[in-house]
C-alpha cells in the first residue's frame, strides 16, 4: 500500500552479496551485516505501523535533518526488525528526538554517550522483549533489533557517523545496540510507564541517554538500607551530567535486580520509599551533591536475572529520559 | 538464473550537501571589530572569554564586545541572543571545556 509512495533513491544489484558490500562501501551500516531494504518490506514495515512514507517523525535543527517514517522503515529493515517492531521503533525515534532528549548532543559527544531504548507494558510480551537474565546482552532478536534500528537511523539519517558528526573518543560497545524490557511480571512494583503518568495496560518505550553504565554489587545487605547505601556509594562515586537548559528535569536510571528486589520486597519497599531513603542522602552540608532535580528524576526499573546481588546505573548524558507510548 | 535486488537509501542524503551559506573571510586585524564572546556556561567560562576580550581589546583596538551566555553546554544560544551576534558582532569567540 505505502510502497508507491516511496521517495528514497533506488539501487539495482545482481545479487544479495552485491549489495551488501555496496552498503558496507558507502558507510550505510554499523559494520554488521545488514538485511537489504527493499522496497517491498520497507512498505511493508510502514504499514504495520499505518504511517505514509513521507510522515514526519522528528527533527534534528541543528543538523539540518527531518527524519521521516520511510527512512526510519528502511533503517528498521536493515535491523533485522520484523515488521511488527516497527510501531516500538518509531516510538523510540520519537522519544530520542524529542527536544530534551538532546539528540544531536547525546549521538555527538566525546564522551561517546549510547540510548538506553526501555519497553514496559504489554509490547514486551507480544514482540518478546527480554527482561530478565541476560538482558542486556545478546540472543534476543527483538531488543537487539529494535536498539539497532534506533542506532541505524543515529547513523544513517542523524549523521552520527564517527570522525563526522560522532566525536566519540573510544565510543560504546552499546551503541550498536542497548534495549530490554522491565520485568513487570517478577517485580511487585508499579512499572516505570505507570510511575511516568501511562496506564497499565499502556506499552511504552522509554530512551534514556547513557554517558556511562555503572554496577552496583552488593552481596552481603540483607535489608534494603543496607542495598541502597551500596547503589548511593556508586551513584556518589560518579556525576550526574546537567545544566541549566535542562532544569531539574534530568533523569538517572536505576535497573535493580531480582536479588536486590526480593529484600526489597520482603521489607515491603516500593519504589518510592527508595527514592525517599536515597534523595536526602544525595545532599551533603545542604547542597545536593548530583545534577538530578526532583526525587522522581530517579527512575526504577525491576529487570535481570537470578544469581548476582547486582543494580545497575545508568548516568546519563545531557539529555533527559522520555517516555513515548507505542501506538 | 540471476535474482535483482533493489535497496533504498537509507540517508537523509549525501554527507557533504551544497551549502549556499559562506563563511566570512578572516579579518586581517581586529582594529574596530565588535567581539561576540560565546559562553557555554562551563566553570568560570564567561570570566575567561571577559579576559580574552579585554587582552584583545589592549593589543589590537577592537572596538567592544558582545556578550552572549548559551542556555546549556549542549545546545545553541537562544534564537534573541543569535540575532544579537549576527547584527552586533563582527567576529565572535566561543570557549570549549568539559
Amino acid at each position: 500500500m505505502a510502497r508507491a509512495a516511496l521517495q528514497a533513491d533506488r539501487h539495482e544489484y545482481g545479487s544479495y552479496d552485491e549489495l551488501l558490500e555496496d552498503y558496507f562501501e558507502r558507510g550505510w551500516t554499523d559494520g554488521l551485516p545488514i538485511v537489504a531494504p527493499t522496497p517491498e518490506k520497507v512498505a511493508a514495515f510502514l504499514d504495520a505501523a499505518g504511517l505514509e512514507a513521507s510522515e514526519v517523525i522528528g527533527e534534528v535543527p541543528t543538523r539540518e535533518v527531518v527524519v521521516t517514517a520511510e527512512q526510519a522503515a528502511a533503517n528498521a529493515v536493515m535491523a533485522g526488525c520484523r515488521a511488527e517492531y516497527m510501531p516500538a521503533v518509531v516510538a523510540a525515534l520519537r522519544a530520542h528526538l524529542h527536544e530534551k532528549g538532546n539528540c544531536h548532543s547525546t549521538t555527538g559527544t566525546l564522551s561517546g554517550a549510547a540510548q538506553a531504548v526501555i519497553l514496559n507494558g504489554p509490547v514486551r510480551s507480544e514482540l518478546g522483549i527480554a527482561c530478565g537474565a541476560a538482558c542486556f546482552g545478546p540472543g534476543f532478536r527483538a531488543n537487539a533489533t529494535i536498539g539497532r534500528a534506533l542506532r541505524l537511523v543515529i547513523r544513517n539519517v542523524c549523521r552520527a557517523i564517527p570522525g563526522v558528526l560522532d566525536r566519540a573518543s573510544f565510543s560504546t560497545p552499546a551503541r550498536y545496540q542497548f534495549c530490554f524490557g522491565e520485568d513487570e511480571e517478577d517485580s511487585s512494583w508499579r512499572p516505570m510507564h505507570v510511575e511516568r503518568g501511562f496506564a497499565p495496560e499502556d506499552s511504552t518505550v522509554t530512551v534514556a541517554s547513557v554517558m556511562n553504565m555503572v554496577s552496583a554489587v552488593d552481596f552481603h545487605s540483607r535489608a534494603p538500607e543496607g542495598i541502597c547505601d551500596s547503589i548511593l556509594g556508586v551513584i556518589l562515586s560518579r556525576f550526574v551530567a546537567t545544566d541549566r537548559w535542562l532544569g531539574d528535569g534530568t533523569n538517572l536510571v536505576l535497573i535493580v535486580g531480582p536479588e536486590h528486589r526480593r529484600f526489597f520486597d520482603r521489607a515491603g519497599w516500593s519504589k518510592d520509599d527508595i527514592r525517599s531513603y536515597l534523595w536526602p542522602r544525595f545532599h551533603k552540608d545542604g547542597k545536593k551533591s548530583i545534577g538530578l532535580g526532583r526525587p522522581e528524576g530517579l527512575l526504577i526499573v525491576a529487570a535481570g536475572g537470578d544469581g548476582m546481588g547486582e543494580s545497575w546505573l545508568l548516568f546519563p548524558h545531557l539529555a533527559w529520559a522520555i517516555t513515548e507510548k507505542i501506538v | 538464473m540471476s535474482e535483482k535486488w533493489t535497496g533504498l537509501d537509507p540517508t537523509s542524503g549525501p554527507l557533504e550537501r551544497r551549502d549556499e551559506r559562506v563563511l566570512r573571510p578572516r579579518p586581517e586585524s581586529l582594529d574596530g571589530h565588535v567581539i561576540g564572546l560565546v559562553a557555554n556556561g562551563l566553570g568560570r567560562g564567561e570570566e575567561l572569554l571577559d579576559r580574552v576580550y579585554h587582552g584583545i581589546a589592549e593589543r589590537t583596538g577592537a572596538s567592544g564586545a558582545v556578550r552572549v551566555l548559551k542556555p546549556g553546554v549542549s545546545v545553541p544560544p537562544e534564537p534573541a541572543d543569535w540575532a544579537r551576534l549576527t547584527s552586533e558582532a563582527t567576529v565572535a569567540i566561543t570557549g570549549f571545556g568539559g
